[in-house]
């Protein structure tokens, strides 16, 4: 291949598609991007016969559910590019766009998992990945409150909840249900969503409850059934030099209101933060009840 | 509830999780479906995983009782 001399702003463009300079002179990493981190088998080998012919035989796995493949010599990079399409492996991004939208492994193999997160992540790739914005944008999902994909340390989080109901004609009184809710919704000097009467029939008070499920679980006849399941949304949550904790601004959202949400909130940020801002920073100066509006 | 014939019986006290549930999953395994298994647990972790495993792997639980500090479990086997 000829000798190529990249500009600025060659170099510029090619960090949109995932391609970070090394400290290295004349090397390059390449990141790429794994929505919800599920990659079928035969994809991964080409990571494989990537990283075998333009790196050095090594991948990097990121936190945040990408592979990055480092060594990439500058005179490579467009071949890299030609073969990367062909490979079916997806482009990662840097510099002021959202990332690559992160997943837990979710109900379809989870026992905590209450909403299918693969078909999920798939399908928000598309409104979550790769929008310009002030800085950089993160969205995950999380299958339950066990919270495994951090939704509240990213820009937007979703966390899915499950409303349990009981069939009290079910019931055998073994009081497990009461003991597990003890443990969670009743934690600390927190009220339980459960307890026992004296008849040891479990009474539900919804306003304590978690949504976590535990009751469902551990309930040895299935008199705990889930009743319905939503996602709980977080904002403004990073981590970086200065880490902020996400504020939830809702319970329950519908799993079809969530593209919804991802475009709203992407326009909000655009809206409210000066270049170079993280969502969070922007937020603060905003009125809460206003944004959530915006965004919900 | 009183008359379950009861075919197995296992002390699985002081057993740890994972164990416990792997103790009980093998001997449910050498039992003829329809066959009966009381198990012993600790209360806290033990009791809450086993049951939840339990009922996972498709038995029927048909007791859950609390005796003393320790729990008894009567399992049907599928």
């Amino acid at each position: 291949m000829q000798k190529k001399n990249y500009s600025d702003a060659e170099l510029q463009g090619l960090r949109t598609g995932g391609i970070i300079k090394q400290k290295q002179k004349d090397y390059f990493i390449l990141r790429t991007r794994i929505p919800g981190g599920y990659l079928k088998a035969d994809i991964l080998k080409k990571y494989s016969a990537i990283a075998k012919k333009y790196g050095r035989d090594y991948v990097h796995v990121s936190t945040r559910q990408g592979i990055e493949i480092p060594w990439i010599h500058i005179k490579n990079i467009l071949k890299l590019l030609k073969d990367l399409k062909k490979s079916g492996i997806l482009r990662g991004a840097c510099g002021p766009r959202s990332r690559n939208l992160i997943a837990c492994p979710g109900s379809s193999v989870c026992r905590f998992g209450f909403v299918d997160t693969e078909q999920l992540a798939q399908k928000l790739d598309r409104v979550a990945f790769g929008k310009n914005v002030p800085k950089k944008f993160k969205v995950a999902i999380s299958g339950c409150l066990n919270s495994c994909a951090k939704p509240q340390e990213n820009d937007l989080g979703f966390l899915a909840q499950g409303e349990p109901e009981v069939d009290l004609g079910k019931c055998i009184g073994c009081t497990l249900c009461a003991k597990v809710c003890e443990k969670v919704c009743g934690r600390g000097k927190r009220e339980p969503a459960i307890v026992m009467d004296k008849n040891k029939r479990p009474v539900y008070r919804k306003e304590n409850c978690f949504f976590e499920g535990d009751c469902i679980r551990v309930c040895p006849v299935n008199a705990w059934k889930l009743k319905k399941t939503g996602f709980a949304v977080y904002i403004g949550g990073k981590v970086g030099r200065f880490p902020k904790f996400g504020i939830k601004i809702a319970d329950f959202i519908g799993e079809k209101d969530i593209p919804k949400i991802i475009k709203n909130t992407i326009h909000c940020y655009n809206r409210i933060a000066e270049k170079g801002e993280r969502f969070v920073e922007a937020l603060e100066r905003q009125n809460l009840e206003e944004i959530k509006r915006e965004i919900l | 509830m009183s008359n379950i014939k009861i075919d197995q019986y296992m002390d699985l006290k002081g057993v740890p999780c994972p164990l416990n549930f792997v103790k009980t999953k093998l001997t449910l395994e050498g039992m003829e479906a329809g066959s009966i298994l009381e198990v012993v647990l600790d209360d806290g972790e033990p009791v809450i995983n086993v049951t939840a495993s339990v009922k996972e792997e498709g038995h029927q639980i048909l007791k859950v009782e609390k005796i003393a500090e320790h729990w008894k479990l009567v399992i049907k086997k599928v």
